[in-house]
């Protein structure tokens, strides 16, 4: 059997602002195994965002804050890891590809800078000389109270400084660069099928498309060998067609180079694209987890049947799509018991008491219909369309 | 088919937006440029019925949205409205006739004023096109917010109260206010969750068929255009490419780029993954429309004829109602998407969900 490469256990996180404590994440757990894909997929303001930046800690704190739960990487919690450390996680363990590429991507940089940046990171760190993220590399522990002795920390730089070479106007000298550097970048965007990559190293992200400007963060990601790559909406900002080039692509990928990608999308048609698991999120609260097939096929928690059920498949003289009742709860003031209850047609007594069971997290997905789902009445909700 | 006259007719319809030219381009005399963004369309809408129009962002689908609107002015050609040439009004007329189209914007925030109560922003175009203010134009209002699905009691809420789904009923409510023959309607869900989307489109379809207005459904979205439209217009780089009934584009394409569009929608069923057709390359600019079919670099069908010679959208024999514009309409007509990719082009396809015998 082998181990995880993400569990996550019992996560909550809260966001406390003016107008209340909102409840994001509550009690989500999950686990993801090397080489797959795992889909997360909500509505608006269900918490899949919230779960992509709590994981590589980018959530700011305050207003967020992580009430309980474990965020296990590679063995270690990373909600343990002292802040400073978590750097050296980002990039090179966890990839991330963020829905608008052209916020996470320096406007005043070419694209080369960009990309060379990724590469040399991962290349001082395969070399040894940056710290890397593992275990038996203790952090400095200031809780000791022993002051540090100058150069204690200074010896392992916090990121390694990168030269920054600017050509100058045309026909300067272009300045020297690290043997290699040049050719790597470019394997990396021929990797992600970018065509003519020797003009595109040279551009600047505005002057290139939606499509390309993705193509490039997933290179600078892959770049990386992360062994996690989290990919929050890459392609919602794209066109249909687009879309489907870089989903291709990112199926290509997967086969070679091994990766696993936990991929946040509100869109089913993306997850059951691409996803080998998909778990189903609402209100903060992950309801049903399951082999893709087996949650498309034969959802089980009301919520999953529902949400299925609305996508528009049908012309106008079938009849009336099927909706859903009422609106997702105010994460501030969530009913108690089943946060679903108030909207789910079998809802009874109890479920505006007990929450429903603990989702079961399988270890690994057998042929047949193990997904699980946190809903007390799984055996009524067979009988439900 | 019907026998009544069109409600709205465009003939030749151009729209160009001149490009500033560079104080170099003038000194050395360089021709100006113009973006074509819409150019040369042919199209026509019935009353009570909708038309869908698809296609990728910068095929100028908005744009055609906002002539027929009348927020632009045409370049070139005609908007018969009714009977009634509206591409020349200007003012007062002008004014008078926005009565009769309306639209729903995309950006359900930017396009309501966050200053405004739920009856102003309902209640403008009523006060634009009648007059009527205060006690009689809430009045007014009160009556068509039910109609939408609000409660008569939001009348004196905010825009930002509300969901994304309820500022776009605020949107549809304002739209609707002075009952207008057709709206134009501009994206309308693409900004919504899947379960709010399918409550708004199921009110638009019973609004068209309470009150009988005419539709233009201008999305990227196929599903909506499926269950809204009566009829389908696939738009590519400021030109129709196929036109036709809804289930027959849908279920049959036949131009090249309405099958790779078709193909490209990710469907929710993990049984039908597949490496799908996809098209190569991204949408050229409207800058300088290549000679020729504006489809050809990306057309897996593209012949020599197609780079020299501009299709014409014509009828398919044995089609009816189609119009399609490709040379090789007739050849191409029955081709899956999936046979599309050469074969040193199509990658290998390892089927990771396999499907099962009994599901069903």
């Amino acid at each position: 059997m082998t181990d995880p490469v993400l569990s996550v256990e019992g996560l909550s996180v809260d966001y406390v602002v003016g107008a209340g404590t909102f409840h994001a994440l509550r009690d989500v757990s999950f686990e993801m195994m090397p080489g797959r894909v795992l889909g997360i997929v909500g509505e608006t303001g269900c918490g899949k965002s919230t779960l992509a930046h709590a994981i590589p800690r980018l959530l700011p704190e305050p207003p967020a804050k992580v009430r309980s739960g474990r965020v296990v990487f590679q063995g270690v919690d990373l909600l343990e890891v002292p802040k400073w450390k978590i750097p050296l996680v980002r990039g090179t363990e966890i990839g991330m590809i963020f829905q608008e590429p052209i916020n996470s991507l320096d406007p005043s940089y070419r694209i080369y800078q960009q990309v060379a940046e990724a590469v040399r990171v991962r290349r001082l760190r395969d070399a040894g000389r940056a710290p890397v993220f593992a275990k038996e590399v203790q952090p400095f522990d200031y809780s000791k109270g022993r002051t540090p002795k100058a150069g204690e920390v200074l010896s392992h730089p916090f990121l390694p400084s990168v030269p920054q070479p600017r050509s100058g106007g045309e026909g300067a000298p272009s300045p020297p660069v690290p043997p290699g550097m040049r050719e790597e970048a470019l394997e990396y965007l021929r990797l992600v099928r970018i065509n003519d990559p020797e003009t595109v190293l040279n551009l600047y992200p505005h002057e290139l498309s939606g499509g390309m400007r993705q193509r490039i963060m997933i290179a600078m990601a892959l770049s990386e060998k992360p062994s996690l790559l989290i990919a929050d909406e890459p392609t919602s900002a794209l066109d249909v067609t687009i879309q489907a080039q870089v989903l291709t692509l990112m199926k290509e990928l997967l086969e070679e180079v091994r990766t696993s990608i936990l991929f946040i999308s509100h869109d089913l048609g993306v997850i059951a694209e691409i996803a080998d698991d998909v778990g189903v999120m609402y209100a903060g609260h992950l309801v049903e987890l399951g082999p893709v097939v087996d949650v498309f096929q034969r959802p089980r928690h009301p919520y999953t049947k529902a949400l299925m059920r609305s996508i528009p498949t049908r012309y106008q003289d079938d009849g009336p799509l099927p909706t859903l009742a009422g609106s997702v709860p105010n994460l501030s003031r969530l009913p108690s018991g089943c946060s679903f209850a108030p909207r789910c047609p079998i809802a009874r007594d109890e479920c505006t008491v007990d929450p429903g069971p603990a989702l079961a997290t399988p270890l690994e997905f057998p042929r047949g219909r193990i997904n699980a789902a946190s809903c007390l009445y799984l055996r009524e909700s067979e009988g439900m369309p | 088919m019907t026998d009544r006259p069109p409600l709205l007719k465009t003939l030749d319809l151009v729209k160009h937006f001149p490009v500033n030219r560079s104080l170099r381009d003038l000194v050395r005399g360089a021709p100006s440029r113009a973006v074509h963004a819409v150019d040369g369309v042919s199209i026509s809408v019935e009353p009570g019925k909708t038309l869908g129009l698809i296609g990728e962002s910068g095929s100028g689908k908005s744009t055609l949205g906002w002539l027929i609107a009348r927020l632009f002015a045409p370049t070139r050609g005609q908007i018969l409205f009714d009977g009634q040439e509206i591409g020349t009004l200007r003012g007062a007329a002008l004014r008078a006739w926005h009565r009769n189209v309306q639209m729903v914007f995309q950006d359900p925030i930017g396009s309501l004023d966050s200053r405004m109560r739920v009856w102003q922003v309902v209640g403008e175009p009523i006060y634009a096109q009648e007059g009527t203010r205060g006690h009689a134009l809430r009045e007014r209002v009160a009556e068509i917010l039910p109609t939408v699905g609000l409660p008569p009691e939001c009348l004196y809420q905010y825009p930002h109260e509300f969901s994304g789904g309820g500022r776009q009923r605020i949107s549809l409510a304002r739209a609707l206010s002075v009952n207008p023959k057709m709206i134009v309607l501009d994206e309308p869900t693409s900004a919504l969750d899947v379960a709010v989307q399918a409550q708004i489109l199921n009110r638009l379809v019973a609004l068209q068929r309470e009150r009988g207005n005419a539709y233009l459904l201008i999305t990227h979205n196929v599903a909506a255009v499926r269950y809204v439209s009566h009829r389908v217009a696939v738009m590519y780089l400021g030109q129709i490419v196929e036109i036709g009934s809804v289930r027959d584009v849908l279920e049959r394409p036949v131009h090249p780029y309405t099958k790779a569009l078709l193909a490209a929608v990710p469907v929710a069923d993990a049984r039908r993954r597949r490496t799908r057709y996809r098209i190569t390359g991204e949408i050229p600019t409207l800058l300088q429309p290549p000679p020729g079919c504006r489809f050809a670099a990306r057309c897996p069908f593209v012949i020599d004829r197609c780079r020299t010679e501009e299709p014409l959208l014509r009828e398919i024999p044995g089609m009816p109602d189609r119009k399609v514009s490709c040379h090789r309409a007739e050849e191409v007509a029955d081709v899956a998407p999936d046979l599309l990719l050469s074969p040193e082009e199509s990658p290998p396809a390892p089927e990771k969900a396999a499907p099962t015998g009994s599901a069903g």
